[in-house]
C-alpha cells in the first residue's frame, strides 16, 4: 500500500512538471532570450535609458528575440562575479566589460563572441576613433566599445573667487599660488584619497601630472626606470602636504573624496562626466560654480586624460540565429541616435559617433574640453592591471606619510608590475 | 562490535558526506591543486612548482598580512574573550536589568558588518569624527589624527573596533556559567570565599571547556578575517592594515589564482597549525588545572 502510494505520489508530482515544462517550451520556442546582467540599473543615471533601449529592442523584434536585464547594482560585485563565472567558463549572453589590462585577458581563448567580420563596414565606422584598437587583442575585436571616461579637472570657481584667484591656473607655478590663497581663505585646495580600489582621485591628478610631463607617449615609456614618473610624484605627494587637501585624504575612498567637492569646501577636483548629475542634484550651488579644466601645464599643455571606460560584450555561441541576435542588439545600442539618448539623458560621453546637442552646461564644457585638448592619454587605471593600480594607494600613502621617497613610490609599483 | 543498523547509518550519512565531498573537500583540492600553477582562470594552466609560495614568502606585503592575520587571531582569542567571559561572569551575578545588558551586548552580532563598518569609519575620520571631536572637547587636541590613515595607528583602530563585539561569546560563556548549580557557590559562601576567589575557584574550571572552544573559534575568526578591514581600509595605508584574506581577494580580482590559492593554501596550513597547537596547549593546561 505504502508502495503504491509513493508511486502515485511520484506520478502527480511530476506529470504537472512536465506538461508545463513542454507547454512553455513549445510556446517560446521561437524566441531567443539573451540575459543581460547589469550595473546600469537602480539609481545609475543610465538605467532610464538604457531600460528603455532595451524595452524599445524587445518590442521592435517581439516573439524573435527578448532582452532581459538582470540587476547587479554593485560594480566592485559585478566585476567580481564576472571574473569568477568566466573562471568557471560560464559567460553571460550580454555583460558590460570594464575595459582594462586586467579584464582584457577575457579574449583568450574562444570565450567571447568575435565581432571583428560584423565591424568591417558602416558599423565600426560609427565609433570613435581608436576605441576599436582599444577592444581589439591579437586583431580580433570580442567587445563593442561603448562608454567613454574623460576625467578633467573641476575647479569651484566660487571658491577660487573667494580667495582672491581670478583665472584657472595653467601654469604649475599659477596651480602653487592658487593653493596657498585657497588655503588661506580657508577652503581646501585639492581633493585626494590614497583608498578605495585606485585612490581614484589622486589617480587621476597623477595621470594628468604625467602627461603634462612626458607628453601624448608618456604610457610607452618605462615606468620603472623614466624620471617623468617621479617628478609627477613630487608634484602630487606636493598636493598632499601643507594643507593642500584635506585632512583625511590619506585612506580617504570616493564617498570621503567626492563629499569634499560636493560640500563647496573643496577648490580643484577631478572625475568624469557621470559625476555631473550627482553635483546638479545634490550640490547646486556647487554645479553653479563648476567649470572643467584641463591640468597646469608643466612640459607640455592642454592634456587631457580619457579612455574606454566600458565595452558591451557577449558570449560565444555555435548557434546562427543567436549570434545574429546578439549582433543585432549591440547594433541598436550603439546607433547614432540610440547613443545620443544615453548620452543627453544620463551625461555620459559614449564611443559612438553622435550628433549631441548637450542642454548641460558642465557637459558641453565636457564636450569642449575633449575637443580643445591638444592630446588625450589614458590613465593610470586604464592602462595598468588592477592590482598595478591597487598598488599605487598603498604607495601613495606611504609616500604622503613621509615613510617614502617619490623615487620608492615609484619602485614599489613598479615591484608589481 | 558491529552495528547492525549500519547500512541504514551510511545511508543517512550519504547526502551530508556527498555535499561535503562536493562543497568542500574537492574545492579545497582544487585550491591546493592550483597553488602549484600559474593560471588567470580562462587559459590553460601552467605548472610551476612551488614558485607562487616562494614568490609570496618573499614579498613584503605578504609578510604583514601574515603578521597582521596572527596579531588579529591573538588579539580576539586573548583580548576579547577575556573581556566576553569577564562580562559574563558580571551578568551571571544577575546584577539590576543584566538581561538588557545581555541584549545591549549581542545586538552588535545581528546588525550587518557593513554598517558597523560604516558607522566605526565615521568615528575615525579625521575630519570631524565622533573620536577626535571627543578628544578636543576634553583638551587632549594632540591625540588627534587620522586615526585609520596614519601607519602607525590604523591596524590598532580597525582591530580595537572589533574587540567591543564581545556578545556572541558572552552569551556562549554565561549560558555555561548558568549551568553551575548555585549549590556551589553558596557552600563557597559558607566557608567564607568571596566573589573573586568564587569565580576563580568555581566558575572557571567549570566553564573551561567552552573557553577553550571560544578561543578556537576566536583565533580561526582572526586567522581569516577579512570584512572589517575591507570595508574601513581595503588594506592600506601602505598594507599596513592588510591581512591574506585582502590579499587573497586582490589576487583573484586581478586574475591571478595560481598566487591567490596559494595564499588560501598557506592560510588553510598555518591557520590549521596555529588551531591545533592553541588547543593542544590549552588542552594541557586545563588537563593540569583539573588535575
Amino acid at each position: 500500500m505504502k508502495k503504491l502510494l509513493t508511486v502515485c505520489l511520484i506520478i502527480a508530482l511530476a506529470v504537472p512538471s512536465l506538461v508545463f515544462a513542454q507547454g512553455s517550451g513549445e510556446a517560446k520556442s521561437q524566441e531567443i532570450v539573451l540575459k543581460w546582467p547589469s550595473f546600469w540599473v537602480g539609481a545609475d543615471t543610465k538605467a532610464a535609458p538604457i531600460t528603455e533601449l532595451v524595452n524599445q529592442f524587445n518590442e521592435a523584434h517581439a516573439g524573435s528575440i527578448k532582452v532581459e536585464i538582470e540587476e547587479n547594482p554593485d560594480t566592485d560585485g559585478y566585476r567580481d562575479k564576472l571574473n569568477a563565472q568566466i573562471a568557471a567558463g560560464i559567460v553571460p549572453d550580454i555583460f558590460i566589460l570594464n575595459v582594462d589590462p586586467t579584464t582584457l585577458q577575457f579574449f583568450e581563448g574562444d570565450l567571447l563572441m568575435d565581432f571583428t567580420e560584423d565591424l568591417k563596414g558602416d558599423w565600426g565606422n560609427g565609433f570613435l576613433d581608436g576605441t576599436l584598437n582599444a577592444v581589439t587583442v591579437d586583431k580580433e575585436t570580442k567587445a563593442i566599445p561603448y562608454e567613454m571616461a574623460y576625467t578633467p579637472i573641476w575647479y569651484n570657481t566660487d571658491i577660487l573667487k573667494a580667495a582672491g584667484v581670478d583665472k584657472i591656473p595653467e601654469t604649475m607655478d599659477e596651480f602653487w599660488t592658487m593653493c596657498d590663497k585657497v588655503k588661506a581663505a580657508g577652503y581646501i585646495p585639492t581633493v585626494q584619497m590614497t583608498g578605495g580600489t585606485n585612490a581614484w582621485t589622486s589617480m587621476i591628478w597623477y595621470s594628468h601630472l604625467c602627461a603634462a610631463l612626458g607628453g601624448p607617449d608618456v604610457w610607452q615609456k618605462d615606468f620603472a626606470t623614466d624620471p617623468v614618473f617621479v617628478q609627477a610624484a613630487e608634484l602630487l605627494n606636493r598636493m598632499y602636504q601643507d594643507g593642500n587637501t584635506s585632512k583625511d585624504a590619506i585612506g580617504a575612498g570616493p564617498g570621503d573624496a567626492g563629499g569634499h567637492y560636493l560640500a563647496g569646501e573643496a577648490a580643484a577636483f577631478s572625475n568624469g562626466p557621470w559625476y555631473i548629475a550627482r553635483v546638479k542634484n545634490e550640490a547646486p550651488a556647487v554645479y553653479d560654480a563648476t567649470e572643467i579644466s584641463t591640468a597646469p601645464g608643466i612640459n607640455y599643455s592642454g592634456a587631457q586624460t580619457g579612455y574606454l571606460l566600458s565595452a558591451l560584450a557577449a558570449a560565444n555561441t555555435t548557434d546562427p540565429a543567436r549570434r545574429a541576435a546578439v549582433v543585432e542588439f549591440m547594433k541598436w545600442m550603439t546607433t547614432g541616435e540610440n547613443a545620443k539618448k544615453v548620452s543627453e539623458a544620463a551625461g555620459s560621453i559614449l564611443a559612438v559617433k553622435a550628433d549631441i546637442t548637450s542642454t548641460d552646461r558642465i557637459q558641453t564644457q565636457f564636450f569642449q574640453a575633449v575637443a580643445d585638448a591638444s592630446f588625450v592619454v589614458e590613465t593610470f587605471s586604464a592602462k595598468f592591471p588592477v592590482d598595478v593600480v591597487a598598488e599605487f594607494g598603498q604607495a601613495l600613502a606611504k609616500m604622503a606619510q613621509g615613510k617614502a621617497t617619490p623615487e620608492q613610490f615609484v619602485a614599489q609599483i613598479a615591484s608589481v608590475m | 562490535m558491529r552495528n547492525k543498523n549500519w547500512k541504514q547509518i551510511c545511508l543517512f550519512l550519504l547526502p551530508a558526506l556527498l555535499l561535503y565531498a562536493v562543497f568542500f573537500i574537492y574545492p579545497l583540492f582544487y585550491v591546493f591543486i592550483t597553488s602549484f600553477t600559474q593560471w588567470n582562470g580562462i587559459g590553460s594552466m601552467k605548472f610551476i612548482g612551488f614558485k607562487n609560495f616562494t614568490d609570496l614568502f618573499a614579498n613584503e606585503t605578504f609578510r604583514i598580512s601574515l603578521k597582521n592575520n596572527f596579531i588579529w587571531s591573538f588579539a580576539l582569542g586573548f583580548i576579547q574573550i577575556p573581556l566576553a567571559t569577564i562580562m559574563a561572569l558580571v551578568l551571571a551575578r544577575k546584577p539590576k536589568g543584566w538581561k538588557v545588558y545581555r541584549t545591549v551586548f549581542f545586538l552588535p552580532n545581528v546588525i550587518s558588518q557593513v554598517a558597523l563598518a560604516m558607522m566605526w569609519t565615521a568615528i575615525y575620520n579625521a575630519d570631524g569624527g565622533i573620536l577626535n571631536s571627543l578628544l578636543s572637547a576634553v583638551g587632549l587636541e594632540s591625540l588627534t589624527r587620522n586615526w585609520l590613515g596614519d601607519m602607525g595607528t590604523a591596524l590598532g583602530a580597525v582591530i580595537v573596533q572589533q574587540l567591543f563585539y564581545i556578545g556572541y561569546f558572552m552569551v556562549v560563556i554565561l549560558a555555561s556559567r548558568m549551568g553551575i548549580s548555585e549549590s556551589y557557590y553558596e557552600a563557597a559562601e559558607i566557608d567564607g570565599a568571596n566573589v573573586w576567589q568564587q569565580e576563580i575557584h568555581i566558575s572557571l574550571p567549570n566553564i573551561l571547556p567552552i573557553l577553550i572552544t571560544s578561543v578556537t573559534l576566536a583565533m580561526a575568526y582572526g586567522m581569516r578575517h577579512f570584512e572589517s578591514t575591507f570595508l574601513m581600509t581595503n588594506g592600506g595605508p601602505a598594507h599596513a592594515t592588510s591581512v591574506l584574506g585582502i590579499m587573497l581577494y586582490q589576487n583573484l580580482g586581478a586574475l591571478k589564482y595560481g598566487v591567490g590559492n596559494a595564499i588560501g593554501a598557506t592560510l588553510i596550513v598555518l591557520g590549521g597549525v596555529l588551531i591545533m597547537t592553541i588547543r593542544w596547549l590549552l588542552n594541557k593546561k586545563s588537563q593540569k588545572m583539573m588535575g
